[in-house]
């Protein structure tokens, strides 16, 4: 019979071999799978790059131009709006509008910018520029999480309309199907000399706003409170109702951020290409949850990291890039793309099976 | 004609039934009784071929029968009336009754609609039953419900049938019409084993009693023999103080919580009661009667709740959590696993859970501290795991639970409220918590002890307030509680044997 007096039990931890552990945790395998991955198809994109090089010529994968113009920049949309996705899928949600929000975000910036002078400073533009965009995917993430929160609405349901609401409104809002039209232009301190700036001879600026972005991701999920609270309420949102977290605002939060990300990926969007139309980012929603969710992420929720979502997405592109080196048909990619996103799936379900039969095992013998 | 012999199951480690054989006869409506736990509905299970039994075997007229699905024991005649609803609730009560054989037509592609009408409403008629077969499941009342499951398994043809718990949602009204129905059933020669814990109504019905106790067979009683005081003994009946330490009663402080006519529609009504500090009030009743419903409300999860608590002399604001963890109220749930861990995530963030801001500066968490707070907590309480970081499902029910406290401890809580504490818990750890929990009331902080299980709250508490149906139905001091008086409250029999109204 232990008796528990509080003041002596600390002194006699102190001696007791039964003392905690304090560092020792599991491996975070998760991430390290994907990297091993992407060696793998780089080692393999590159070998190709090399025998399908002309004699002098660089490797035709393994060369600046290609990872950052071919690679990284197309998928900067994608792996922006994925970090922010991964917040939704980790608190046990899923928001399928980001493409429609995205769109939006670039076609409204481009309606307010082409009002301004070509020339006018950077100091005037980028706020716009910045502001714009963002705003607009920031009200309408807060939209989808007030519907989610407020009707109690599965959040499927909620972005499937928002989906269509969001692409209906950037299409009945405007006569026009691009912006801006043919005698104006968007300001060339936003496009040119930002976000199509040169440095050695690439344009790495959408690259450059994907890391950060992916950054600022690791940093809220792992080491801030407003992280941790997303992951205990995708973990067991019953749990965290009873230890006094505010659940709905915590929901309204991760919907607010994925909509803020599809804004920053609308203005990437629209300064890389000076322009927007209605049909921009159609479809991309299932690509930005394929990414997360081969980065990871639980779709049951309480799992996920931004790491992840970027990892996810760079396969996704190395594949899309791969299709092309290879001189396939870019049909294929439709099939591999979806074949990795049932492949990672079904090899998270497993490695989650055989970390319940470790827990298993694990408390038999405690 | 019915014989169960030396039946075991296990759960998880837990064991539900150990060695369990009696034997009902033809015709025989057999009661089976006991305490929350004791294993009644799971030998109900067994009969209806739910659970399959680790060891021992069911003879049905002497021939041993093996069952591994409901269907197995539903082809040789057994029927189960479930406490919960075993249908699809959009489909029809016709849908419903014809489900797996559904009349066809045209070859046997369209169903035949106007077949299967006629089919469920003589099923319902052979009981006596009318309603209208075409309305939804959903919009039946509970005892219609009960209705459609008896007609079902008597439609069947099963010659027996379990009835588990059967008036534990019922009206009294409709109670009476199924004792009624059970009277019939019985002239008409179908067997049926009653499970309950409500001596009044086994008595009426029942030509035989078995009771259960910790999952072992205690005996059988003819009605004639059975008297409520020699059930209860039977139900009871052992000397558990060797277990458990009485708790050394502190000296209780002053009032920390003051509840008062406080009530939550369909919940409870007119709860009053003082808890003060370094008292361990003990909260008896079966299952249902509204004192998990309490705890919630006071601790701000019910917004429906009204009435008026007072934490330390200040009236508490009800319906908000964030408002009662301010003013030290902590509250471990009673399902450690759905409501007080988030099983995936590691022991210091499960710790850390209810208090982050405590661990963080500008929203930035501080690990470190995080991580030698729950560890001084987690060695504090004997937590044993093999890491901070290692996920709490990985760990035993009892360490699971002490992770539940700790993180409450961590707040320094004033009033701790434990709903079942030891629930699935080995004896070691119980023994562990029991003592934690004595000891924590002596450091003065307040306890509210929910259990089911008689022996823990006897031994514990200062105080015992019994429920039963929402209400209070009692209150016992220390020096005047025993087990037969709690079990009286709780079950409704008045203290001269007979049946209270």
């Amino acid at each position: 019979m232990p008796q528990m007096k509080t003041d002596t039990s600390l002194e006699q931890t102190a001696v007791s071999a039964q003392a905690i552990p304090r560092r020792r945790g599991l491996p975070r395998v998760q991430e390290l799978g994907l990297v091993i991955v992407i060696l793998i198809m780089g080692l393999g994109l590159s070998i190709f790059g090399y025998v399908a090089a002309r004699p002098g010529e660089d490797n035709t994968f393994l060369n600046a131009g290609n990872l950052i113009d071919q690679v990284a920049t197309p998928m900067s949309y994608y792996a922006i709006m994925a970090v922010g996705m991964t917040l939704v899928i980790i608190s046990g949600g899923i928001d399928i509008s980001v493409g429609s929000i995205m769109a939006l975000s670039a076609f409204t910036g481009a309606r307010v910018l082409q009002y301004m002078p070509v020339n006018a400073p950077a100091w005037q533009v980028l706020p716009v520029a910045f502001a714009v965009p963002m705003g607009v995917g920031l009200l309408c993430g807060l939209i989808n999480g007030g519907l989610v929160v407020g009707l109690r609405l599965h959040p499927f349901i909620v972005t499937l309309g928002t989906l269509s609401i969001f692409r209906g409104i950037t299409v009945v809002t405007t006569k026009f199907q691009e912006l801006p039209p043919a005698d104006r232009r968007i300001p060339l301190a936003f496009t040119d000399h930002f976000m199509r700036m040169e440095a050695w001879g690439h344009r790495p600026m959408p690259m450059v706003v994907m890391l950060v972005i992916a950054a600022i991701g690791w940093f809220y999920l792992s080491q801030t409170v407003g992280g941790r609270e997303i992951y205990a309420l995708g973990g067991n949102e019953e749990a965290a109702r009873f230890s006094g977290l505010r659940t709905n605002w915590i929901k309204l939060r991760v919907y607010a951020v994925a909509g803020l990300t599809a804004g920053i990926a609308g203005m990437v969007w629209l300064g890389r290409f000076g322009g927007a139309s209605t049909a921009d980012a159609t479809g991309y929603e299932l690509t930005v949850v394929a990414a997360a969710v081969v980065g990871g992420g639980s779709l049951s929720g309480g799992r996920g990291t931004a790491l992840g979502a970027l990892l996810g997405t760079l396969i996704i592109a190395m594949i899309q890039d791969g299709i092309i080196a290879l001189k396939w048909k870019v049909e294929y990619q439709l099939i591999i793309v979806g074949g990795a996103i049932v492949l990672a799936a079904a090899i998270d379900n497993f490695s989650e099976y055989l970390r319940q039969r470790r827990l298993a095992g694990a408390k038999a013998s405690v | 004609m019915i014989e169960f012999r030396g039946i075991t199951k296990t759960f998880a480690g837990v064991t539900a039934l150990d060695g369990v054989s009696f034997s009902v006869g033809r015709g025989e409506c057999h009661g089976l009784m006991g305490e929350n736990g004791a294993g009644k509905s799971t030998c109900g299970k067994v009969l209806a071929g739910i659970y399959r039994p680790d060891a021992g075997a069911i003879l049905i007229d002497g021939v041993e029968q093996h069952f591994s699905s409901p269907a197995d024991s539903r082809a040789v005649g057994i029927g189960m009336v479930h406490q919960e609803l075993a249908f699809c609730p959009d489909l029809s009560v016709a849908e419903n009754l014809c489900m797996g054989s559904y009349p066809r037509r045209i070859l046997g592609l369209m169903i035949n609609r106007a077949e299967m009408g006629r089919r469920a409403e003589k099923l319902l008629g052979s009981i006596g039953v009318n309603l209208d077969v075409r309305q939804n499941m959903r919009s039946l009342s509970t005892a219609q419900e009960q209705l459609v499951q008896i007609a079902s398994a008597v439609g069947t043809g099963a010659r027996i049938l379990v009835f588990d718990e059967p008036t534990s949602s019922l009206a009294e009204p409709d109670a009476q019409n199924l004792f009624t129905l059970i009277q019939n059933l019985r002239t008409r020669g179908v067997t049926m084993i009653y499970v309950s814990h409500r001596m009044p109504e086994v008595f009426r019905l029942c030509d035989r009693v078995t009771v259960l106790r910790d999952g072992k067979y205690v005996g059988t009683l003819d009605r004639a023999a059975a008297t409520p005081d020699e059930v209860v003994r039977m139900m009871i009946g052992r000397s558990i103080e060797a277990y458990f330490p009485q708790h050394l009663s502190g000296t209780a402080g002053k009032v920390l919580l003051s509840v008062r006519n406080l009530s939550s529609p369909g919940k409870f009504r007119d709860v009053n009661f003082d808890l003060r500090a370094g008292e361990i009030v003990g909260f008896a009743g079966l299952v249902g009667a509204g004192r998990s419903e309490i705890a919630k409300a006071v601790f701000g999860l019910d917004g429906r709740a009204s009435g008026a608590v007072e934490m330390e002399g200040e009236p508490l604001q009800l319906g908000d959590v964030r408002e009662a963890m301010r003013r030290g109220i902590a509250l471990v749930p009673e399902d450690r696993k759905r409501q007080g861990l988030v099983l995936m995530m590691g022991g210091r963030e499960n710790f850390s859970l209810a208090m982050l801001r405590r661990f963080c500066r500008f929203g930035i968490l501080d690990r470190r501290s995080e991580r030698a707070k729950a560890g001084e907590f987690f060695d504090k309480l004997r937590v044993k795991t093999s890491s901070l970081e290692a996920p709490v499902a990985a760990m035993s029910g009892g360490n699971q639970q002490k992770v539940a406290v700790a993180k409450w401890l961590g707040r320094n809580a004033k009033l701790l409220i434990v709903d079942e504490p030891t629930r699935g818990v080995d004896v070691g750890a119980k023994a562990a918590i029991h003592a934690l929990i004595d000891d924590l009331a002596r450091q003065g902080i307040g306890i509210m002890l929910i259990s089911s299980e008689l022996p823990e709250l006897l031994n514990l508490s200062t105080r015992i307030l019994v429920m039963r149906e929402g209400r209070m139905a009692g209150e016992l001091r220390r020096d005047e509680v025993n087990q037969d008086r709690v079990l009286r409250l709780m079950a409704g029999v008045d203290e001269s044997g007979g049946a209270a109204a």
